[in-house]
């Protein structure tokens, strides 16, 4: 008896059917697709970066839409399948979509008040104030806070007292509101009193974002870094909860490749501009020039001594090494502003 | 572009309908599907698509060279520059910054002041899969099991979009045949193809990535903040997690091949049920397992050459097996701690010691998922932590009955005879059209459902 070749591959058993039946299955899901999920398609491609691939979505997302907002069938889909989310969709108040988004500023429109913690006690040679405690962290933002936040939740950890609340949104933006609110999700972290919030956030961000008068704003001019710092100052007016915690907000170091060299570049000038009015409790750490002097990329730098890689193989985030530089500064401020931090 | 995304939702219907439209001229047909293909991989890098040129072309042409000539010796030259040069480029793109750091770290601790440059190079996705059945075809043009197919056949072998990214690995020899006419459109595998991309679409989105969220990504972060109750589970979760996610990623790649009408390889058949590691490896991604077979160990000699050269064959082919999964220390000790398993186990089944079968899936079971930690983990230390911690008692915080009940119901399910999934398979098989289409929206609702605000990490093999 001769051995059947393995390598023929057999088709699965089972009914067979036609192309046509193939096309009319696929074409079924995705009418009924778009018929539900119109609206989020919409705002898929209303906030994806430009390019092809967003002409494609916004052309299929916009008559979707259209249809979805005209039918009952999203409401009805979400509230069937409510019991399946994971528990942590944002519906809460402060979000950017759709709402006037001026930058706040403390003490409803007043100057900003000047706190006794503007000033370092050594340097004016005033005794030493009493630092509060740090018992929760949050570290959070979006992939660029990964592996920083397990590096410091490790750090942390044999401190003993400070528990570290670790918060990754992968592939969101303060630009964008279609995956997460950053609006929203302040307010809920604000919620869950943090003594100190640590920011990583920007690597996606070049998002179109909309004035309160409905016109668009694309990356990266200076009418889409107003509206981006003014978002910012209020994620870190939110996160500061009138002084009660304190706010580390990285800035971006620079990326391989102009284009987002040019993103990263209006990112950190906002973020150092959101920043002003709130310096004494939202410290902006300098991640740029640490890992990038001069606004040049560099796979590697010098650590303890030794040439040490420190970002990673996509050119934007750090790796593991880049996590522990970052962390050691981090905590090296903490230090200063809380008590009993070891590291 | 990847499977659960609106862009591929967009993508591969236009696509579906294109190719059997075009399917009974195949001069037009594969043109269209090599350019969908290139679309397809151009949304991570269009950058990579030169690559994957280049290697199509390299390898196109050793496989003609090797073909025109019958001197052997000419023909094993080529064919080890083409192996060679495949493995140069898989070398650049994904070793080069573990190679330069450890030669580096060598070179310091002797006090040599030659340190090799260190960089971090951008790495194209799917570039482990792409080499490897690049290997295939020109190996096996050499061995004569095929003729050097024609260029365009070649770079569609290379690129055609279900297997493209995170395979399986399809040989050439499964692949080039069902080139060879068009696909007949009477005969489409509607329902199981359907259905498996609805199964993957679970495993990977509902279960994989809400295990890694609640409970494996938190303790493999912080193992120290941690005792023995969740770190046991984060460790069988884990397995589970890694399960999900791969195999789910293959059962979609597979569906969407049967829609277009090409037929993959499986390449997971209940691997948890295994009894024997050898089993294991014919039970988990099982194109890898046979490429390294087939293309590592036996021309190291195999099993030929008696017991000690088998166990070095063995240690060399699991040690580089794990490599290929990372270039990190983590996947090399968990690929020879395999190899280590495999020759222990060949050892003891010579000395006639045959274990009752439940203690034999008991110990091949956790020492693949004690192995597993070490895979995991972003450092050695982090693993030899969180191996540590597996002995610290303490209270169970993570235990909840929806993560318990999945990752028990992963394991069990896959030591008995798997008769609910295939009929109801069968089942699905059987709906009309229009059911089988309301039944893919209803599943991808459900799983969307399942998303958190922290978004769908991506597969962990996309990483290999």
């Amino acid at each position: 008896m001769t051995q059947k070749d393995p390598y023929i591959l057999d088709r699965p058993t089972g009914r067979r059917l036609r192309a046509r039946d193939a096309l009319l299955c696929v074409g079924v899901a995705v009418v009924l697709l778009v018929l539900i999920e119109g609206p989020s398609i919409r705002n898929t491609g209303k906030e994806m970066s430009s390019g092809v691939e967003r002409t494609v979505v916004r052309a299929v997302g916009e008559p979707a839409g259209w249809v979805g907002d005209r039918l009952p069938l999203s409401d009805a889909a979400d509230s069937m399948t409510g019991w399946l989310s994971p528990g942590d969709k944002l519906t809460g108040p402060g979000g950017f979509q759709n709402a006037a988004v001026a930058a706040p500023e403390p003490g409803d429109g007043a100057p900003a008040p000047i706190t006794p913690d503007y000033f370092d006690s050594a340097a004016i040679g005033a005794k030493s104030v009493q630092l509060p405690k740090l018992r929760k962290l949050l570290v959070t933002g979006d992939s660029m806070s990964q592996p920083l936040d397990a590096e410091l939740a490790r750090r942390l950890a044999d401190t003993g007292g400070v528990r570290t609340v670790r918060d990754a949104h992968l592939g969101t933006a303060i630009s964008s509101t279609d995956l997460v609110d950053w609006g929203r999700l302040s307010v809920s972290h604000a919620s869950q009193t943090p003594d100190a919030v640590v920011m990583f956030i920007g690597a996606n961000d070049a998002f179109p974002m909309t004035k309160p008068d409905g016109k668009t704003l694309n990356c990266c001019g200076p009418d889409w870094a107003a509206l981006y710092a003014a978002r910012v100052r209020r994620m870190m007016d939110t996160y500061r909860r009138d002084g009660a915690a304190r706010v580390y907000w990285l800035t971006l170091p620079y990326p391989r490749g102009a284009v987002r060299q040019k993103i990263v570049r209006t990112v950190n000038a906002a973020i150092a501009v959101a920043a002003q009015p709130l310096r004494s409790q939202v410290r902006v750490l300098d991640m740029a020039s640490v890992f990038t002097p001069g606004q040049r990329f560099r796979t590697a730098m010098t650590v303890n001594g030794k040439a040490t890689i420190v970002r990673d193989p996509d050119g934007i985030h750090l790796n593991p090494a880049g996590a522990r530089v970052a962390a050691e500064l981090v905590t090296a401020r903490l230090r200063a502003d809380f008590k009993s931090i070891g590291g | 572009m990847v499977f659960p995304t609106v862009e591929f939702a967009i993508f591969f219907p236009i696509v579906l309908a294109l190719s059997w439209a075009l399917m009974s001229r195949q001069q037009v047909w594969k043109p269209f599907m090599l350019a969908a293909s290139y679309v397809f991989y151009s949304a991570a890098n269009p950058l990579f698509c030169l690559m994957l040129a280049g290697i199509t072309l390299g390898n196109q042409a050793a496989s003609k060279l090797i073909h025109g000539s019958e001197d052997e010796r000419f023909r094993r030259r080529i064919v080890i520059a083409a192996v060679a040069l495949n493995l140069a480029t898989l070398g650049v793109f994904k070793y080069y910054g573990f190679f330069a750091t450890e030669v580096n770290g060598v070179l310091d601790s002797a006090g040599l002041g030659l340190p090799v440059p260190l960089a971090a190079i951008a790495l194209p996705i799917g570039i482990s899969f792409i080499v490897f059945q690049a290997i295939t075809y020109t190996v096996d043009v050499k061995r004569r099991v095929i003729e050097p197919a024609s260029t365009i056949d070649a770079a569609l072998y290379l690129s055609f979009f279900p297997h493209l990214v995170a395979g399986p690995i399809v040989r050439a020899r499964e692949f080039m045949p069902q080139l060879a006419a068009a696909r007949d459109p009477r005969n489409v595998a509607l329902g199981a193809g359907i259905f498996l991309i609805m199964v993957g679409l679970v495993k990977k989105v509902a279960v994989a990535d809400s295990l890694a969220r609640e409970i494996v990504d938190p303790v493999f972060a912080v193992p120290q903040a941690y005792s023995a109750p969740d770190v046991v589970l984060a460790a069988y979760g884990y397995a589970v997690q890694v399960f999900c996610d791969f195999s789910g990623y293959t059962d979609m790649a597979i569906g969407t091949a049967l829609l277009l009408g090409f037929v993959f390889p499986q390449n997971f058949r209940s691997p948890f049920g295994s009894t024997s590691f050898r089993e294991l490896w014919q039970r988990w991604h099982i194109t890898l397992s046979r490429f390294l077979r087939d293309f590592l160990y036996i021309p190291l000699g195999g099993n030929r050459g008696g017991r000690r050269k088998t166990a070095r064959n063995v240690m060399i082919t699991m040690t580089l097996g794990g490599l290929w999964h990372g270039a990190s220390w983590g996947p090399v000790l968990w690929g020879a701690i395999h190899g280590a398993a495999l020759v222990g186990e060949q050892f003891f089944r010579e000395r006639g010691w045959r274990p009752p079968m439940w203690l034999r899936w008991f110990i091949v079971f956790h020492v693949f998922v004690l192995a597993l930690v070490i895979f995991r983990a972003s450092t050695i230390g982090i693993a030899m932590t969180f191996l540590g911690r597996m002995l610290e008692p303490g209270p169970a915080t993570l235990w909840t009955f929806p993560i318990v009940a999945v990752i028990v119901g992963m394991i069990a399910y896959q030591c008995v005879p798997q008769r609910p999934l295939d009929e109801l398979r069968v089942r699905i098989e059987q709906l009309h059209p229009v059911a089988l289409g309301a039944s893919m929206a209803a599943v991808i609702l459900l799983v969307a459902a399942t998303v958190s605000s922290q978004g769908v990490p991506p597969f962990i093999y996309f990483q290999f």
